[in-house]
Protein backbone atom coordinates (compact mmCIF):
# COMPACT_ATOMS: atom_id res chain seq x y z
CA UNK A 1 0.00 0.00 0.00
CA UNK A 2 1.17 3.24 -0.62
CA UNK A 3 1.52 5.41 2.05
CA UNK A 4 0.13 9.50 2.43
CA UNK A 5 3.34 10.84 0.76
CA UNK A 6 3.27 8.73 -2.50
CA UNK A 7 -1.02 9.05 -3.01
CA UNK A 8 -0.60 12.57 -2.38
CA UNK A 9 2.02 12.76 -5.16
CA UNK A 10 -0.16 10.52 -7.31
CA UNK A 11 -2.97 12.74 -6.64
CA UNK A 12 -1.06 15.74 -7.29
CA UNK A 13 0.50 14.44 -10.22
CA UNK A 14 -3.73 13.85 -11.75
CA UNK A 15 -4.26 17.50 -10.96
CA UNK A 16 -1.35 19.16 -12.47
CA UNK A 17 -1.81 17.20 -15.76
CA UNK A 18 -5.32 18.01 -15.90
CA UNK A 19 -3.91 21.42 -14.98
CA UNK A 20 -1.89 21.81 -17.84
CA UNK A 21 -4.23 20.30 -20.23
CA UNK A 22 -6.55 23.28 -19.87
CA UNK A 23 -8.61 22.00 -17.32
CA UNK A 24 -9.61 25.01 -14.95
CA UNK A 25 -11.38 22.68 -12.31
CA UNK A 26 -8.26 21.18 -11.69
CA UNK A 27 -7.37 24.50 -9.28
CA UNK A 28 -9.77 22.87 -6.69
CA UNK A 29 -7.70 19.94 -6.54
CA UNK A 30 -4.72 21.72 -6.18
CA UNK A 31 -6.12 24.00 -3.68
CA UNK A 32 -7.29 20.95 -1.61
CA UNK A 33 -3.64 19.80 -1.61
CA UNK A 34 -1.66 22.88 -0.75
CA UNK A 35 -4.33 25.37 0.57
CA UNK A 36 -3.77 24.88 4.25
CA UNK A 37 0.02 24.30 3.68
CA UNK A 38 0.11 27.50 1.68
CA UNK A 39 -1.80 29.55 4.49
CA UNK A 40 -0.29 28.41 6.99
CA UNK A 41 3.67 29.13 5.70
CA UNK A 42 1.51 32.74 4.94
CA UNK A 43 0.27 33.20 8.24
CA UNK A 44 3.81 32.45 10.00
CA UNK A 45 5.37 34.64 7.61
CA UNK A 46 2.88 37.57 7.54
CA UNK A 47 1.47 37.48 10.77
CA UNK A 48 -1.76 38.24 10.09
CA UNK A 49 -4.34 36.46 8.96
CA UNK A 50 -6.12 38.72 5.80
CA UNK A 51 -2.91 39.31 4.44
CA UNK A 52 -2.03 35.60 4.47
CA UNK A 53 -5.33 34.68 2.91
CA UNK A 54 -4.92 37.28 0.17
CA UNK A 55 -1.44 36.21 -0.17
CA UNK A 56 -2.78 32.28 -0.79
CA UNK A 57 -5.46 33.09 -3.44
CA UNK A 58 -3.10 34.92 -5.12
CA UNK A 59 -0.65 32.46 -5.33
CA UNK A 60 -3.10 29.88 -6.67
CA UNK A 61 -4.01 31.86 -9.42
CA UNK A 62 -0.63 32.69 -10.54
CA UNK A 63 -0.37 28.47 -10.03
CA UNK A 64 -3.27 28.61 -13.04
CA UNK A 65 -1.66 31.70 -15.01
CA UNK A 66 1.70 29.47 -14.98
CA UNK A 67 -0.35 26.46 -15.80
CA UNK A 68 1.45 26.30 -19.43
CA UNK A 69 5.15 26.22 -17.45
CA UNK A 70 3.89 22.99 -15.38
CA UNK A 71 5.69 19.90 -14.58
CA UNK A 72 4.00 17.35 -12.54
CA UNK A 73 6.89 16.30 -10.53
CA UNK A 74 8.72 17.01 -7.24
CA UNK A 75 9.43 20.24 -7.88
CA UNK A 76 6.10 21.73 -8.12
CA UNK A 77 6.06 21.94 -4.04
CA UNK A 78 9.02 23.61 -3.98
CA UNK A 79 7.96 26.02 -7.19
CA UNK A 80 4.55 26.41 -5.30
CA UNK A 81 6.15 27.75 -1.66
CA UNK A 82 8.64 29.73 -3.84
CA UNK A 83 5.86 31.71 -5.52
CA UNK A 84 3.98 32.40 -2.07
CA UNK A 85 7.19 33.17 -0.64
CA UNK A 86 7.61 36.06 -3.07
CA UNK A 87 3.88 37.34 -2.28
CA UNK A 88 4.67 37.54 0.90
CA UNK A 89 8.01 39.63 0.78
CA UNK A 90 6.11 41.91 -1.73
CA UNK A 91 3.47 42.02 1.35
CA UNK A 92 6.07 42.55 3.73
CA UNK A 93 7.30 45.63 2.03
CA UNK A 94 4.12 47.23 1.50
CA UNK A 95 3.91 46.69 5.52
CA UNK A 96 6.68 48.25 6.34
CA UNK A 97 5.69 51.41 4.23
CA UNK A 98 2.23 51.49 5.66
CA UNK A 99 3.50 50.17 9.52
CA UNK A 100 0.70 47.93 9.58
CA UNK A 101 0.85 45.44 13.23
CA UNK A 102 0.69 41.70 12.87
CA UNK A 103 -2.27 40.29 13.91
CA UNK A 104 -2.93 38.75 17.80
CA UNK A 105 -3.54 35.52 16.72
CA UNK A 106 -3.00 34.11 20.14
CA UNK A 107 -6.17 35.07 22.28
CA UNK A 108 -5.45 34.87 26.64
CA UNK A 109 -3.81 36.53 28.87
CA UNK A 110 -1.96 33.57 30.66
CA UNK A 111 1.98 33.76 30.61
CA UNK A 112 2.54 30.71 27.91
CA UNK A 113 -0.09 32.82 25.78
CA UNK A 114 2.18 36.72 26.08
CA UNK A 115 5.40 33.88 25.43
CA UNK A 116 3.86 33.49 22.11
CA UNK A 117 2.86 36.81 21.69
CA UNK A 118 6.82 37.78 22.19
CA UNK A 119 7.97 35.63 20.11
CA UNK A 120 5.54 35.97 17.22
CA UNK A 121 6.07 39.95 17.83
CA UNK A 122 10.33 38.90 18.19
CA UNK A 123 9.82 37.02 14.62
CA UNK A 124 8.13 39.40 12.76
CA UNK A 125 11.19 41.98 13.33
CA UNK A 126 14.10 40.09 12.26
CA UNK A 127 15.17 39.97 8.84
CA UNK A 128 13.50 38.09 6.36
CA UNK A 129 16.75 36.25 5.78
CA UNK A 130 16.50 34.60 9.73
CA UNK A 131 12.94 34.72 9.51
CA UNK A 132 12.40 32.57 6.80
CA UNK A 133 14.59 29.46 8.11
CA UNK A 134 12.93 29.59 11.21
CA UNK A 135 9.91 29.93 9.86
CA UNK A 136 9.84 26.75 7.83
CA UNK A 137 12.08 24.63 9.93
CA UNK A 138 11.32 25.03 13.32
CA UNK A 139 7.52 26.06 13.08
CA UNK A 140 6.53 23.55 10.03
CA UNK A 141 8.63 21.42 10.56
CA UNK A 142 10.88 21.02 7.21
CA UNK A 143 13.56 18.98 6.93
CA UNK A 144 16.47 20.85 6.26
CA UNK A 145 17.33 20.22 2.51
CA UNK A 146 14.01 20.45 1.18
CA UNK A 147 14.23 24.25 2.66
CA UNK A 148 17.09 25.02 1.52
CA UNK A 149 15.95 23.86 -1.98
CA UNK A 150 13.00 26.09 -1.42
CA UNK A 151 15.35 29.23 -0.54
CA UNK A 152 17.96 28.38 -3.07
CA UNK A 153 20.35 28.03 -0.71
CA UNK A 154 22.96 25.70 0.11
CA UNK A 155 21.99 23.01 3.26
CA UNK A 156 25.00 24.93 5.50
CA UNK A 157 23.87 28.03 4.55
CA UNK A 158 20.80 27.36 5.76
CA UNK A 159 22.17 25.76 8.72
CA UNK A 160 23.96 28.97 9.16
CA UNK A 161 21.23 31.20 9.00
CA UNK A 162 19.16 28.60 11.28
CA UNK A 163 21.79 29.41 13.92
CA UNK A 164 21.81 33.29 13.63
CA UNK A 165 18.60 33.58 13.19
CA UNK A 166 17.76 31.38 16.80
CA UNK A 167 20.46 33.60 18.71
CA UNK A 168 19.05 36.92 17.35
CA UNK A 169 14.92 35.79 18.33
CA UNK A 170 16.83 34.46 21.73
CA UNK A 171 18.40 37.78 22.06
CA UNK A 172 15.61 40.05 20.87
CA UNK A 173 12.84 37.98 23.27
CA UNK A 174 15.52 38.77 25.87
CA UNK A 175 14.86 42.49 25.63
CA UNK A 176 11.06 41.83 26.10
CA UNK A 177 10.41 38.84 27.80
CA UNK A 178 12.15 37.27 30.97
CA UNK A 179 11.73 33.31 30.66
CA UNK A 180 12.20 30.83 32.58
CA UNK A 181 15.32 28.66 30.92
CA UNK A 182 17.91 29.29 33.60
CA UNK A 183 15.45 28.73 37.03
CA UNK B 1 35.01 22.20 8.76
CA UNK B 2 37.12 24.46 10.82
CA UNK B 3 36.61 24.26 14.83
CA UNK B 4 34.18 27.42 14.98
CA UNK B 5 31.41 25.53 12.07
CA UNK B 6 32.04 22.22 14.39
CA UNK B 7 31.20 24.12 17.59
CA UNK B 8 28.30 25.66 15.90
CA UNK B 9 27.06 22.76 14.15
CA UNK B 10 27.11 20.69 17.29
CA UNK B 11 25.50 23.31 19.53
CA UNK B 12 22.52 23.58 16.59
CA UNK B 13 21.82 19.37 16.61
CA UNK B 14 22.36 19.76 20.46
CA UNK B 15 19.37 22.61 20.34
CA UNK B 16 17.25 20.03 17.84
CA UNK B 17 17.87 17.30 20.37
CA UNK B 18 18.88 15.60 17.22
CA UNK B 19 22.21 14.28 19.13
CA UNK B 20 22.52 10.80 19.98
CA UNK B 21 22.22 10.42 23.53
CA UNK B 22 26.04 9.22 24.49
CA UNK B 23 27.36 12.40 23.08
CA UNK B 24 24.47 14.91 23.96
CA UNK B 25 25.45 13.69 27.58
CA UNK B 26 29.17 14.21 26.68
CA UNK B 27 28.60 17.71 25.79
CA UNK B 28 26.43 18.52 28.63
CA UNK B 29 29.38 17.23 30.97
CA UNK B 30 31.91 19.65 28.95
CA UNK B 31 29.63 22.43 29.38
CA UNK B 32 29.63 22.33 33.17
CA UNK B 33 33.42 23.43 33.31
CA UNK B 34 32.47 26.39 30.31
CA UNK B 35 29.74 28.62 30.87
CA UNK B 36 30.15 30.40 27.57
CA UNK B 37 29.28 27.11 26.36
CA UNK B 38 26.31 25.86 29.11
CA UNK B 39 24.29 29.44 28.35
CA UNK B 40 24.86 28.80 24.25
CA UNK B 41 23.42 25.63 24.24
CA UNK B 42 20.49 26.36 27.26
CA UNK B 43 19.40 29.32 25.12
CA UNK B 44 19.51 27.73 21.66
CA UNK B 45 17.44 24.99 23.08
CA UNK B 46 14.83 26.64 24.76
CA UNK B 47 14.74 29.05 21.93
CA UNK B 48 14.23 25.85 19.22
CA UNK B 49 11.65 24.42 21.76
CA UNK B 50 9.72 27.51 22.23
CA UNK B 51 9.42 27.84 18.43
CA UNK B 52 8.35 23.99 18.31
CA UNK B 53 5.87 24.60 20.81
CA UNK B 54 4.11 27.52 19.11
CA UNK B 55 0.58 26.20 17.72
CA UNK B 56 0.38 26.36 14.27
CA UNK B 57 -2.48 28.90 12.29
CA UNK B 58 -5.66 27.72 12.53
CA UNK B 59 -6.86 27.02 8.89
CA UNK B 60 -10.46 27.71 9.46
CA UNK B 61 -13.07 27.15 7.31
CA UNK B 62 -14.04 30.69 7.14
CA UNK B 63 -10.32 31.23 6.25
CA UNK B 64 -10.65 28.13 3.23
CA UNK B 65 -13.70 29.88 2.25
CA UNK B 66 -12.20 33.13 2.07
CA UNK B 67 -10.09 31.97 -0.10
CA UNK B 68 -12.23 30.45 -2.57
CA UNK B 69 -13.97 33.22 -3.01
CA UNK B 70 -11.28 35.73 -3.54
CA UNK B 71 -9.73 33.38 -6.46
CA UNK B 72 -13.57 33.42 -7.70
CA UNK B 73 -13.88 36.64 -7.78
CA UNK B 74 -11.03 37.32 -10.24
CA UNK B 75 -13.02 35.53 -13.06
CA UNK B 76 -12.01 31.67 -12.15
CA UNK B 77 -14.23 29.12 -11.76
CA UNK B 78 -12.34 27.05 -9.46
CA UNK B 79 -15.52 25.49 -7.59
CA UNK B 80 -17.47 24.33 -10.56
CA UNK B 81 -15.23 21.46 -11.87
CA UNK B 82 -15.67 20.25 -15.45
CA UNK B 83 -16.59 16.47 -15.94
CA UNK B 84 -13.53 14.37 -15.22
CA UNK B 85 -10.79 13.55 -18.02
CA UNK B 86 -10.98 9.60 -17.90
CA UNK B 87 -7.51 9.71 -16.54
CA UNK B 88 -8.98 11.28 -12.96
CA UNK B 89 -11.98 9.28 -12.73
CA UNK B 90 -10.10 7.27 -9.96
CA UNK B 91 -11.90 8.40 -6.46
CA UNK B 92 -9.84 11.18 -5.18
CA UNK B 93 -9.45 12.85 -1.59
CA UNK B 94 -11.17 15.89 -1.93
CA UNK B 95 -12.79 17.06 0.98
CA UNK B 96 -16.37 17.18 0.83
Amino acid sequence: MPDDADKDSLVEKRWLDALAQGDPGALAGIYELYGERIFRFCYRTLGNRQDAEDVAAETFLRVLRKSNELRADAAFRTWIFRIARNLCIDKIRQHRLLELPPDLQYAGGDEKTALRLAVQQALSELPFEYQEPLVLCDLEDYAAKEAAEFLQITVPALKSRLYRGRKALKAKLNETWNHQSHE
Amino acid sequence: MNESELYKKLIDLYAERSLPPELESEMEVASQNDPNLKAEMEDLRWTVDTLKSMPAPEFTEESYQRILMKVYASGVEMLKRSPDPSHLQLKLPLQG
